[in-house]
């Protein structure tokens, strides 16, 4: 039975080396935050990090993720409260809501190498995601809004530890 | 115009016999519709029991949980209804909880009589309702709390969950009520109506943007939506459609290296007496990778049916066939007699425009769960329309509809394509086949191919204009595929003014516009051929969606042609003489606000640029919420169109949740412009071309251009907002792109190869 590592913790799955990873997390490990949109990589719907990389998880094998570091919605924070969560409260993004764990998710790869994108490339990171509610604007701007609270947080943590 | 529609119900909904009753008990307070007399000593029995029964119940910890029979698909509807009975109750915010009801009747909509969510109608439905169902609570709790503190109810402020006496300075929370028990009081539907509510300007909740109460689970994949329900010994379902959309049968299916996928349990080829599907087999497994690989294992020899052989340009044909006939179709609209007008008009102009099929593809494929228990089928789906929903799962079941319980799920997008029941189908009778719980998901492909879609419509407006370049007789023809025929529910058809049968309004709504135009008729003809092909659907907005990109296209070619402005021209049509009074002057206002945000005029554009104009009546004449748009356009030599900026107003009378609405417009400007420019499906060989969103494409986060929303809320009734703005753009695009490089479009999507062929010529 292979083992997967996800959100921190390990657990053995049963299921052909050949299972697309999304129906994996969904259906054996019920974590049902990770979302089937087109089954072939064209919406995005069911990003996961695969050691901090988004990828999707429709097009990913079961073989292909085990021995890495699996991140999901459910794992991306202790609290829903990782600093996209809390954007897109703010800036009451969801609609639907379908589509936005993979957004988030998208989402957060991009600040976790770069807290300060330019809209350029936060529309370049992010164009592979569909949102058929349109809530693109919104989008745009809690991505914006939790870089700025990423480098607040950041700029206080290093005055922290100079003082 | 249609009426508004009631459907008659198997249990009786007529809420004039019922009371509303107020009651406490141990589990708290409950508010809503009772059905019975006496139900109040039952409530004081067994108050469980009455708990699915209600709108909302206040536990004694003082949540306040309200019960939306409305589906939310995003427009946040649930948190609307919430906001109407805070308003009302006089409840903190923080307290209100959301919770979405099952098919029983008594969540039936006011004033529709059944659990159906479309038209942009459920705040305009429903504020009243909510509204006295809050401010009914708010009575029973202060009359308890002036017992239990021994002042006068007159002297009491109800505010944030807070009721206080301030000249005793003495305080009751909803909680200590409720925990008291004596809250007691029964309303009859004379006392609901005798209630005074507040004005506007006593109002603290509605207009205000409250924090969605839903969005939090949507933002940490909590929030469960159909496809996410797993059920004990549940096992899933794929499908396998044919390649004609509809029409065609199973001749035979191989299931031979089906067998051999691990986890197979059968293949089902569904019987659908209900006639929603035709030629379906589920493919049924432990998984659903495994279901899918079965599906694709399993060889089916298919009839193809009548329809195998059309395609859209078939369709197309047939529409102009039909139009050509002097006797065909039923009118929506005939005033004076444009035919005689003709004649002596000092010109006239003729347009043809059509629409591409479109395809709803919200981001959750289409999935239903379905368990028999006992004499019980339960249904898990998030679903628009549980009232027929529910009886056609009971159809596919061979069962009364009244032994179908609905279980409301969050809906991954809706849009008009979870008012359709097909998912019910497969899902009943696989669990039926394989006696356990099954969740049929559909693949993106069955999805799009399998769409009630929007229908390919063919529009001709003659148009006849005196000497002065006034428009005195339009005439306009709409054929299409009817969407509402096809749910077979009568009261859902409008009557015919030339009384020729009933017809589907929901084709030709918009073609009633509030334009002041003597001799006006307007035609609906339904087409078979496409009706049957392609079995049409409600896709936002609906016929405003194409009747409308028919109607603000043509005005604008007869301002062009008679050496006006187009946005002037439409601002003189707008007279508000007779029956157009009232309408006209409020759609007329924001045609100017929309034009003075947009700074329409007042700056010459760069070369290849353009702005364009649109006003609506959408959704309705009778539910109308006046929007108009700016569009702001580049176009470049190769004729692709660029939109720089749209600007729209829209007059919604009350706003509740501002912020909401903005969103709910923002989306549905975008959806408007996605279908103007980038959403285009094709009927060939009696199937969809287009499967998936490599083939079929929504606009994306690159494509977005700046939108511009401005609400104005003037204090009359509320109105929707969840259809009303796609209905603007398309025209408003359309004309912008005359205006920056005088290429008429008449056909959607807007192709650049179409904008350039119109430019050369």
């Amino acid at each position: 039975m292979p083992n997967l590592n996800i959100n921190g913790r390990n657990m053995s799955v049963e299921a052909a080396n050949d299972t697309p990873l999304l129906w994996v997390i969904r259906e054996q490990l019920q974590m049902t935050g990770t979302k089937f949109g087109c089954g072939a990589g064209l919406c995005g719907a069911c990003t996961v990090h695969l050691n901090g990389e988004a990828v999707r998880s429709c097009q990913t094998s079961l073989a292909d993720a085990v021995g890495k570091k699996i991140t999901t919605i459910e794992g991306l924070s202790a609290k829903g409260d990782h600093p996209l969560q809390k954007a897109w409260i703010a800036e009451q993004v969801p609609q639907c809501g379908y589509c936005q764990s993979g957004q988030i998710m998208q989402a957060a790869a991009l600040l976790s190498k770069n807290t300060n994108p330019t809209k350029e490339e936060v529309v370049a990171h992010m164009d592979g995601n569909l949102c058929r509610c349109m809530t693109y604007s919104r989008i745009q701007k809690a991505i914006m809004r939790a870089a700025s609270d990423m480098r607040t947080a950041s700029a206080t943590g290093s005055e922290r530890r100079a003082t | 115009m249609n009426s508004h529609v009631k459907i008659p119900q198997s249990t009786s909904a007529d809420l004039s016999r019922r009371s509303f009753l107020v009651g406490t008990a141990a589990t708290g307070l409950v508010l809503g519709y009772a059905a019975v007399p006496g139900i109040d000593h039952a409530l004081a029995a067994a108050p469980a029991h009455f708990e699915p029964t209600v709108w909302y119940s206040i536990a004694p910890d003082g949540l306040v949980t309200v019960t939306c029979g409305k589906a939310d698909m995003g427009q946040h509807i649930a948190s609307t209804m919430a906001q109407i009975v805070a308003e009302e109750l006089g409840a903190n915010w923080r307290d209100m909880r959301v919770q979405l009801a099952s098919n029983d009747p008594k969540f039936n909509d006011p004033v529709l009589g059944a659990q159906i969510t479309g038209g942009s109608w459920s705040t305009m439905m429903n504020f009243d309702a909510m509204s006295r169902a809050g401010a009914a609570g708010r009575i029973a709790l202060t009359e308890a709390a002036a017992g239990a503190m021994g002042v006068p109810a007159s002297e009491l402020v109800v505010r944030d969950s807070v009721i206080s006496h301030p000249k005793s300075k003495k305080s009751m929370s909803f909680a200590d009520v409720v925990k008291g028990g004596k809250a007691t009081k029964t309303f009859t539907a004379d006392d609901l109506k005798a209630i005074t509510l507040k004005t506007p300007d006593q109002y603290t909740k509605i207009g205000v943007s409250v924090p969605q109460i839903d969005i939090p689970y949507k933002t940490n994949g909590t929030a469960k939506y159909g496809i996410d329900v797993m059920l004990p010994g549940m096992v899933y379902g794929a499908l396998v459609t044919p390649p004609v959309r509809y029409g065609a049968t199973v001749k035979s299916v191989d299931d031979s290296a089906a067998k051999k996928v691990p986890g197979f349990i059968k293949a089902v080829t569904l019987d659908d007496k209900t006639t929603t599907t035709t030629g379906w087999v589920v493919a049924v497994a432990n998984t659903y990778a495994n279901a899918r690989k079965a599906a694709e294992a399993l060889k089916i020899d298919y009839d193809g049916g009548p329809n195998a052989k059309l395609s859209s340009e078939s369709l197309l044909t047939e529409a102009k066939r039909l139009q050509g006939l002097s006797d065909s179709g039923q009118f929506f609209v005939k005033d004076g007699d444009p035919d005689a007008t003709y004649g002596s008009a000092a010109k006239v102009m003729e347009a043809e425009y059509t629409t591409n099929i479109n395809i709803h593809c919200p981001m959750e494929p289409m999935n239903a769960t379905a368990e028999f228990k006992g004499d019980i089928l339960h249904i898990y789906s998030g679903n628009q329309f549980a009232t027929r929903s529910g009886a056609i799962a009971a159809g596919a079941a061979g069962i009364d509809p009244k032994y179908v319980v609905m279980h409301q799920m969050w809906l991954g997008g809706g849009f008009g394509r979870r008012l359709d029941a097909d998912m019910m189908v497969p899902a009943v009778q696989a669990a039926k086949a394989v006696g356990k719980p099954v969740k049929v998901i559909y693949s993106r492909e069955n999805d799009m191919t399998m769409d009630f879609s929007r229908p390919l419509t063919y529009q001709k407006i003659k148009a006849g204009m005196d000497g002065d370049g006034k428009l005195i007789a339009l005439s306009h023809d709409v054929v299409s595929a009817w969407p509402t025929a096809r749910w077979g529910i009568p009261d859902f058809l409008s009557p015919s003014v030339d009384k020729k049968g009933p017809l589907d309004a929901f084709t030709v709504n918009g073609a009633d516009f509030f334009y002041t135009v003597p001799n006006h008729y307007v035609r609906a003809i339904k087409n078979e051929m496409a009706h049957n092909a392609t079995p049409s659907g409600q896709l936002r907005s609906v016929a405003p969606g194409w009747t409308f990109w028919a109607v603000e296209s043509m005005i604008d070619e007869i301002a062009h042609a008679t050496g006006k402005d187009p946005a002037l021209f439409r601002v003189e049509l707008l007279d508000g003489k007779g029956k157009n009074d009232g309408g006209a002057q409020r759609l007329r206002n924001t045609l100017l606000a929309a034009m003075g945000l947009a700074g329409y005029g007042t700056k010459k554009l760069p070369k290849g640029e353009g702005m364009g104009v649109a006003c609506v009546s959408s959704q309705e004449r009778a539910t109308a919420s006046w929007t108009a748009c700016v569009a702001h356009v580049a176009v470049a030599p190769s004729g692709e169109v660029t939109v720089k900026k749209l600007t729209v107003a829209t007059d919604v009378g009350t706003q509740v949740n501002p912020d909401g609405i903005r969103a709910q417009v923002e989306g549905a400007a975008l959806w408007g412009m996605s279908l103007a420019l980038f959403e285009k499906a094709t009927l060939k060989d009696g199937g969809i071309e287009q499967t998936n969103f490599d083939s079929y494409t929504p606009l994306r986060m690159s494509q977005l251009p700046e939108v511009a929303v401005n609400v104005i809320a003037n204090g009359e009734k509320a109105t929707g907002v969840g259809e009303p703005a796609v209905t603007v753009v398309a025209p408003a695009i359309g004309n912008a792109v005359f205006n920056a490089v005088g290429a008429r479009v008449r056909s959607l999507p807007i192709s650049a190869e179409a904008v350039k062929g119109a430019m050369k010529a």
